[in-house]
């Protein structure tokens, strides 16, 4: 399943990265976690919806790319870079492991035709240290987060969504387990409750959350424009 | 001019008197500003029993309506899972005979009877594996939900198994803390009545003189107000219910990872039955037996058999049994909930669920004055009457349908003169149609439905002749139903986790309200 190292510039000198975006390397992805800062980049393009950890039943936020399993509907996009790609597609394979570096050696990133990761003299790569930023911003912001969804829950500004959906295919797809702000509850947020959002930058980030609802249209009509090409 | 009913004065601070106190604090919440007030008075020198380990489904809607963390309950009661009951040796005492009496209701239950199609069938599996997958996950010893699944909701029904002691404090905290019910540690020395027999206070000798409307006696077996004060009288049961002692110990586990059961085991013994509850922390047991029909000391050697080596350091706590009810419940402005209006064995969980339904129907019926509380009080007495009853027949079901005759004690609850006229007749009844909709248990709030009698009775190899046309409407729906139990089945035993393990992640996570 997964082979997870610590990155180090001896033992893996020899070991190469494919850093392009593309199914083969993992990138079809349909819900993938994102944090606070991304939200305002997210939202143009995606839904971005909260759901819960199955190991731990805590709630994130996640932005949602396709219906099916393995599905990304924006991979080509993606790949020409015309919209955003969240960090945590940007960090595979990559873990942080302290302030250090770990590497899941099965990913299929992990690759010989893929580049390497240190230069000659054992100093990481620019890839690497893109990396490593990408990885300091997820660590940031992965305690922003968990904060952030205890107050929507405390304040109960959550509420589940069941996006049911009928397909060009003729195929209906039910998502389940995905939960959005509650609009009426927001609404009805004590004037105390609503300043202390705006001052920890919450309420920025819901209402992100909540425009990006209209997304979820657009993520649907997608689909279908794949549909229709797929048929073609 | 009416006498409007606003201070309600509940005497007592174990699980009925708590949980009164937070249903109908809960109820009448809005009220509270303007001289509604709950007052719990609680004896600072009287031990709580403490017996009930297991409760009903019904527990989930009345914390939650109370406003309690489900997360919270879990971790600070000893609380876990318990979907249901099995019991075995009950039908033929043989080592492999067990049957399960589930808290799922069979499969299609709304649409159709599955009884006789599962007669017609050939019973080639059990009656509850073949309409309902909780036997199932029971045996692989599952949790009912997953740590994602919200506070209070199941994916297969649920109650708990918990620590009572533990479950009184939690509550004293939440009802004094969230609820505004007033705590007041005092004995009562004395009861002041008007001339109607109304209390009109409790003397006490630590807080003085307290008045109320409505008192609520939830003194236990000391039944202080109903007993004492209004003298209502107690209707023996134990010549239907022989059992009278309870041999109670707890049991701890061997390693902390330990499976624990999600169901409570109740194993028939030569003079009752043992009850073995697991809790997070440890096994709670119990002998319940009838001391006609067995000495103290041979119900501690069948007790110790049960444990095995490990039972002999173990300290054992003898509970003397009383079953019966009170002639009626609510006299002028006195109603009993608790053991102060009736104990039965524990043998399905019964006190809890009823303690619950009694304070529902208190809060929910709240007389607005006294002019009319007799009216209320009527009502509560003749539906609480009726509930004592179906507890009584249900329970004595279990014993009377049994085919063991290896001790005086199995052949004297089969005597037709131990058994309620109305069981009786419900048996002739059933040897020619199984229960289910339409049977006489169609009341609002029937604490067991008639799904619970057709698990017991086909449990214990009850037979019920069918005619040979009585499938034949339903049957391709039927089929429907089996193969769809048996997918449920499939799909819930790939996707349940552990009840320990639940139960560990809901310490370290929580669970979501939502």
């Amino acid at each position: 399943m997964s082979n997870i190292v610590v990155l180090d510039n001896q033992a893996h000198r020899s070991v190469r990265v494919d850093s392009a975006v593309s199914a083969r390397n993992g990138d079809n992805e349909r819900f993938v976690p994102v944090v606070l800062a991304e939200l305002p980049f997210l939202a143009v393009h995606y839904p971005i919806l909260l759901s819960k950890d199955s190991e731990t039943g805590a709630f994130f936020c996640g932005a949602m790319m396709g219906f099916d399993a393995g599905e990304n509907l924006f991979l080509a996009e993606q790949a020409a870079q015309s919209v955003y790609r969240p960090l945590n597609l940007r960090r595979a394979p990559f873990f942080a492991a302290g302030n250090g570096l770990a590497l899941d050696l099965d990913h299929p990133r992990v690759r010989p035709d893929g580049q390497s990761l240190f230069n000659e003299a054992g100093k990481p790569s620019a890839y690497v240290e893109t990396v490593v930023a990408v990885l300091r911003e997820l660590k940031a912001g992965a305690e922003s987060v968990k904060e952030f969804t205890e107050r929507l829950v405390a304040l109960k500004l959550l509420e589940q969504i069941e996006l049911d959906l009928a397909f060009d295919d003729g195929r209906p797809r039910k998502v389940i387990g995905l939960y959005t702000i509650d609009q009426q509850a927001l609404a009805a947020l004590p004037d105390e409750a609503v300043l202390e959002l705006f001052r920890k930058g919450y309420l920025q980030a819901i209402h992100l959350l909540a425009a990006s609802l209209k997304q979820v249209p657009l993520l649907a009509q997608r689909k279908n424009r794949h549909l229709l090409s797929a048929a073609v | 001019m009416t006498q409007p009913i606003q201070r309600i004065v509940i005497v007592g601070g174990g699980t009925a008197g708590w949980l009164t106190a937070g249903v109908i604090a809960a109820r009448h919440q809005a009220r509270m500003k303007s001289g509604f007030s709950v007052t719990l008075v609680e004896s600072p020198t009287v031990n709580i029993i403490g017996v009930g380990e297991g409760t009903w489904p019904t527990l989930r809607s009345t914390l939650q309506k109370m406003g309690v963390s489900e997360t919270d309950f879990f971790r600070r009661c000893d609380t876990a899972f318990k979907q249901g009951a099995k019991f075995a040796r009950w039908s033929t005492g043989a080592e492999n005979d067990a049957y399960y009496h589930p808290l799922m209701l069979p499969q299609g239950f709304a649409q159709l009877n599955m009884v006789p199609h599962w007669l017609e069938s050939g019973q080639n599996r059990s009656f509850c594996d073949s309409v309902c997958p909780q036997g199932d996950i029971c045996d692989d010893g599952l949790a009912p939900k997953l740590i994602t699944t919200p506070e209070f909701q199941g994916i297969a029904n649920y109650a708990y198994h918990l620590d009572a002691g533990k479950f009184s404090l939690f509550l004293n905290e939440h009802c004094t803390r969230k609820l505004g019910v007033r705590h007041v540690s005092a004995d009562v020395t004395d009861v002041e009545q008007a001339e109607t027999g109304d209390i009109t206070a409790l003397i006490t000798r630590e807080a003085g003189r307290i008045e109320g409307d409505l008192f609520v006696d939830c003194t236990g077996f000391h039944a202080v107000l109903i007993g004492k004060t209004m003298g209502v009288g107690f209707k023996d049961c134990s010549d239907v219910l022989f059992c009278d002692t309870a041999l109670a110990v707890q049991v701890p586990y061997e390693t902390p990872e330990d499976p624990i059961a999600s169901h409570t085991l109740s194993t028939a013994q030569s003079a009752g039955w043992i009850w073995d509850i697991g809790l997070p922390t440890r096994r709670g047991l119990g002998y319940v037996y009838s001391s006609r029909h067995s000495g103290e000391d041979a119900a501690h050697d069948e007790l110790m058999r049960y444990i095995g080596p490990r039972g002999k350091d173990l300290s054992v706590r003898k509970i003397p049994i009383r079953s019966g009810h009170r002639h009626i419940f609510w006299k002028n402005n006195c109603v009993a909930v608790g053991l102060s209006a009736g104990f039965l064995e524990p043998l399905e969980a019964s006190a809890i669920v009823l303690i619950e339904l009694s304070a529902k129907l208190i809060a929910e019926q709240m007389p607005a004055c006294r002019e009319v509380m007799d009216i209320v009080a009527d009502r509560f007495n003749e539906v609480t009457t009726y509930r004592w009853g179906r507890i009584i027949d249900f329970l004595k079901m279990h014993y009377c349908l049994t085919q063991r005759k290896d001790s005086a004690f199995w052949r004297d609850n089969c005597d037709p003169a131990t058994i309620p006229e109305r069981l009786q007749k419900l048996l002739r009844l059933w040897k020619y149609q199984p229960p289910w909709f339409l049977d006489e248990f169609d009341r609002l709030e029937e604490i067991f439905p008639a799904a619970s009698y057709q698990y017991v009775l086909y449990g214990m190899g009850f037979r019920t002749e069918i005619g040979p046309h009585d499938t034949a409407g339903t049957a391709q729906l039927a089929g429907r139903m089996l193969s769809e139990n048996a997918s449920v089945s499939r799909q819930l035993r790939a996707q349940l986790p552990k009840n320990r393990e639940l139960l560990r992640k809901i310490h370290e996570y929580g669970l979501q309200p939502i």
